[in-house]
């Protein structure tokens, strides 16, 4: 029973900790720099930023 | 990238065949069979979960139905319906589009695939023993943990290979941005295997004492919807809604305050459930204010759902992923806003115990959650089978049955909820009254059922024509040709 709450206790602090570690690696790391690009990442050359990219089968 | 003469290149019915598309076919490719299977097996269970559910419904109205045999029994079905569609359609179809996603925001092809594939075994054996459990007599009568104990270590090990898979996929993603859809996946794969450890350990295998087990059963039964449905839904909303529209999202920084408000809040919000209950003040004030504060995740992901898609709205009659994903966002935001209020304990009281809460929990994991991955598998499939779906006419066959029978569904189990709490707060009704009052309604949530039926044959066979290559073949490494001017194929509603 110790075992099993020392367990839990462990995993809650190390799943806080790396929550913290997320977000100070994330402001680190220059994540949070470029917002506006950010957004435009899932974009590229071939479904770029004003290209629609699913329609209903045609036909039909 | 193939060679073009200079007058092919300018000729309209030549398709951009760039780098960026090749790249992004080869990884779509790369998740095809993963994905597939936890679809096909999400879809399944959604058949056998809608069935239960309906026969669980008609037993609210004609108690006598099916009341000879121990496993058709009102206690035994209605469990084994809520545990179907979470762990076996909500979890499924929501860990295959986690799996698409996460090889497309790491902008890698899928690695270790067979890691996947027998979590995907792991997972339906899980499920299958699990529900037969329950149908036996073995269900363990905790809320949301009803699966027997000697099924829930098999679905263990089907989430902890999934987490460990995102971890390695994360390490080896290509260096650039990491996308706010990303981080919701990313924290979901990771949230989910410690709540389900956490809370098997707490209930199943070493269980507490008394009243503590309606804390860690709450706490894990609001997080396995806070921490693991909602942000795999609002991660496929943020990526399918300006992908589809050809718009980046209207304001990232909202996103990201989202993100992290929604990872503070959230896993305090589940003692709410217990107002009135046996336990310390504190406990349930602080999640009531937890409650409340999530105001903050929930309209900063409202305002940039609506600020992107105004002016795009049009797009709703030509895109099937689009009419599926924007009904699931909203109706996170009325879910969510709804919740607030359910967690004030002045109208808990009301609510608490009738069909209100039934309603919230469909308006919550039906209009919000499935929707949403009906949208997702409408993109993704087709990306991974280079097929067109069968017949337009069908899937808005899907869209109308399915979305006409929740808002029936919701609606007649608000009416009647309300009309049942009121009932019960008066004094001077009877018990038995005031489930009279709740009868016709529940005959229209059971006609409902039949409606959500429907529609799911109807994704079913699409879904079958897919994956048996019955539907027609498009050519190119992407498919559905760049819509020009705007509106491509607009054809009625």
């Amino acid at each position: 029973m110790t075992a099993g709450i020392l367990l839990l206790f462990g995993g809650l602090i190390f799943l806080s900790g790396s929550a913290l570690a997320a977000f100070y690696w994330s402001v680190k790391d220059g994540q949070l720099n470029d917002l506006g690009g950010a957004a435009r990442t899932i974009f590229d050359d071939d479904e770029p930023v004003g290209s629609a990219t699913d329609k209903f089968p045609s036909g039909k | 990238m193939k060679p073009h003469s200079l007058i092919s290149s300018f000729h309209p019915a030549n398709e951009p065949d760039t780098l960026a598309s090749h790249e992004r076919a080869e990884i779509d490719a790369s998740t095809r069979f993963p994905v597939l299977l936890f679809f096909g097996s999400a879809i399944f269970w959604l058949l056998v979960g809608s069935l239960l559910g309906l026969v669980s419904a008609w037993k609210m109205t004609h108690p006598a139905m099916l009341d000879q045999m121990a496993w058709t029994t009102f206690g035994r079905l209605r469990p084994a319906h809520l545990n179907t569609v979470i762990y076996g359609w909500a979890s499924a179809s929501g860990i295959g589009v986690g799996l698409w996603l996460m090889a497309r925001l790491c902008r890698i092809p899928l690695i270790h695939s067979k890691l996947l594939i027998s979590a995907a075994i792991f997972w339906n054996i899980g499920v299958l023993v699990g529900v037969l459990g329950i149908l036996a007599g073995d269900s363990r009568s905790i809320e949301w943990l009803e699966l027997p104990g000697y099924a829930t270590p098999i679905l263990f090990i089907a989430y902890a290979c999934i987490g460990v898979w995102a971890i390695i996929m994360f390490r080896y993603r290509r260096p650039g941005h990491v996308y706010v859809s990303q981080w919701y996946l990313f924290a979901a794969f990771l949230w989910f295997p410690w709540l389900y450890a956490t809370a098997n350990i707490l209930l199943i295998w070493e269980p507490i004492q008394g009243s503590a087990q309606g804390a860690v059963n709450w706490w894990f039964a609001h997080n396995v919807l806070g921490l693991w449905f909602t942000p795999i839904g609002l991660a496929s909303a943020y990526y399918m809604i300006p992908k589809v529209i050809g718009r980046p999202i209207h304001s990232y920084y909202l996103s990201i305050l989202g993100f992290w408000s929604l990872a503070l809040f959230y896993s305090w919000n589940g003692m709410h459930h217990l107002i009135g209950g046996p336990f310390p003040a504190w406990m349930i004030s602080a999640s009531v204010v937890a409650s409340v504060m999530m105001f903050i995740p929930v309209v900063t992901v409202a305002i940039n759902h609506h600020m992107t898609m105004r002016g795009h709205f049009d797009a709703l009659k030509w895109s099937p992923t689009l009419r599926f994903t924007v009904f699931g966002a909203m109706s996170y935001t009325l879910a969510s806003l709804q919740g607030m209020t359910m967690a004030i304990p002045s109208l808990n009281t009301l609510t608490h115990f009738t069909d209100y809460t039934i309603g919230h929990a469909h308006l919550g994991l039906y209009a919000f959650f499935t929707m949403a991955m009906f949208g997702a598998m409408y993109y993704i499939v087709p990306r991974l089978t280079g097929r067109e779906w069968a017949s337009a006419a069908a899937i808005r066959w899907h869209f109308w049955l399915v979305a006409t029978g929740i808002l029936l569904m919701i609606g007649s189990l608000f009416l009647g909820g309300v009309l049942e709490g009121l009932a019960q707060y008066d004094p001077r009704v009877s018990f038995k009254t005031s489930l009279d009052y709740v009868t016709p309604f529940r005959w229209l949530r059971g006609i409902s059922g039949f409606l959500l039926l429907a529609g799911h044959l109807v994704f079913t066979a699409l879904f079958a024509l897919m994956v048996l290559k019955l539907g027609r073949r498009k050519d190119g490494p992407t498919l559905f040709a760049v819509p020009t001017g705007g509106n491509p194929g607009a054809s009625a509603v």
